[in-house]
C-alpha cells in the first residue's frame, strides 16, 4: 500500500490571480520580501500497490482525471510507502 | 430536426434552454439524461449551464465522463451541432471538444450581469442570423469564465475563424484576447460563456439570443433535409 500526495498548479506561463492576491495582501501586511505565491490544490491518494506500479496509477490519473494540461501541471511525492 | 438538452446533476440553465427552442422557437426538443449512452434519432444537442457535478474538481471536469458524453463525441464527429453554454462550455473543452479551458475569473467573483459582445463571426450555423462586428448583448453568470490557451492555440482560432464571440467593453472575466465563444474548427461545436437562452423574448428584456437559436433551427433543417 502506497499513499501518495499528488499537487496540482498552473502552468508558470498561466496568470494565477488568487496567487496575486495573496501576493498584494502579504505585501499591505508589511512583508515585502515575499515576491510571489502561487495556489494550488493536492489530493492525498491511498494505492493499494508499490514502486512502478504506483508511478503508472499516478501518471494515468493524473492524464485523464486530476490536471487539465491545458493550464495545469503536476508533480507528487510518495508519504507512506507499505511493503 | 429533434434536439436533445442533456441534463446533469447540478444542471440549472437545462428549463431555459428547453424552453427557448421548444416554447419561443416551436422546436422538437427532448430532455436526456446524462445516464444515457446513445442519442440516436437526435440532429443536435444542447449542454446546459449550472453546476455539474457541484464543480468538483474543476468546472465540467467530471461531466465529461458522464455515460452521455460519448453519444456527444460521436455527435461532434459527425458534424452535427453541438452546443454548450456556461457549465456546457467548461464541459465542451474537458472533453476535448474545442481547445483551451476556462479558468477562475480574474476577480475571483462570480459575476452576473449582461454583457455587450460582438458577433466575430457570422458565418456558423449558430450565427447566420446575426450581422458581421454586430453588438449585442447577452447576461453572463458565472466564477469560472476565463479563458485560457495558448499563444500558439489563440493564433490558431483567429486564423480559422473559430472566434464567434468577443467580449466588447469591458472584460468581464480575463479571458484571454477577450473571448467570450468559440468553434471547433468544423464549425459544428459552439461553446460560449454567455446566456443566449435568457434572452429570446422581449418579456425578459432582451432578444438577442433569439437568433442564435432560430440560426441553428433554420440551418439545422436544411441539413437534415439534404
Amino acid at each position: 500500500m502506497t499513499k501518495v500526495r499528488i499537487f496540482v498548479t498552473y502552468k508558470p506561463s498561466v496568470f494565477d490571480p488568487q496567487g496575486d492576491t495573496i501576493t498584494k495582501t502579504i505585501h499591505t501586511l508589511g512583508y515585502d520580501e515575499v515576491k510571489d505565491v502561487q495556489v494550488g490544490k493536492f489530493f492525498d491518494v491511498t494505492i493499494d500497490a508499490n514502486g512502478d506500479q504506483v508511478a503508472a496509477t499516478v501518471k494515468e490519473i493524473a492524464e485523464k482525471l486530476l490536471v487539465n494540461f491545458n493550464m495545469e501541471t503536476y508533480t507528487y511525492q510518495v508519504l507512506e510507502d507499505q511493503q | 430536426m429533434k434536439i436533445a438538452v442533456i441534463v446533469f446533476p447540478g444542471s440549472n440553465c437545462d428549463i431555459d434552454l428547453y424552453e427557448a427552442l421548444s416554447s419561443v422557437c416551436g422546436a422538437d426538443v427532448d430532455y436526456v439524461s446524462h445516464k444515457q449512452d446513445n442519442l440516436t434519432g437526435y440532429d443536435a444537442v444542447m449542454l446546459p449551464g449550472g453546476f455539474s457535478y457541484g464543480d468538483y474538481l474543476r468546472a465540467g471536469a467530471i461531466a465529461r465522463f458522464a455515460p452521455v458524453m460519448g453519444a456527444v463525441v460521436k455527435m461532434a464527429n459527425k458534424g452535427k451541432p453541438v452546443f454548450g453554454t456556461c457549465n456546457g462550455f467548461q464541459i465542451l473543452t474537458e472533453a476535448g471538444l474545442l481547445p483551451g479551458g476556462l479558468k477562475r475569473n480574474n476577480s475571483q467573483k462570480f459575476v452576473c450581469k449582461t454583457v455587450p459582445l460582438e458577433v466575430v463571426n457570422n458565418q456558423t450555423l449558430f450565427t447566420s442570423q446575426y450581422q458581421e462586428h454586430e453588438r449585442i448583448a447577452l447576461p453572463i453568470a458565472h466564477a469560472d469564465g476565463s479563458y485560457y490557451a495558448d499563444e500558439e492555440t489563440l493564433d490558431d482560432l483567429e486564423a480559422h475563424h473559430q472566434v464567434v464571440f468577443r467580449y466588447a467593453e469591458e472584460n468581464p472575466n480575463g479571458s484571454l484576447r477577450n473571448i467570450a465563444g468559440i468553434t471547433n474548427r468544423q464549425g459544428n461545436v459552439l461553446g460560449m460563456m454567455p446566456h443566449p437562452e435568457r434572452a429570446v423574448e422581449a418579456i425578459l428584456g432582451n432578444t438577442d439570443g433569439l437568433r442564435l437559436f432560430k440560426s441553428l433551427l433554420e440551418n439545422g433543417h436544411a441539413k437534415v433535409e439534404e
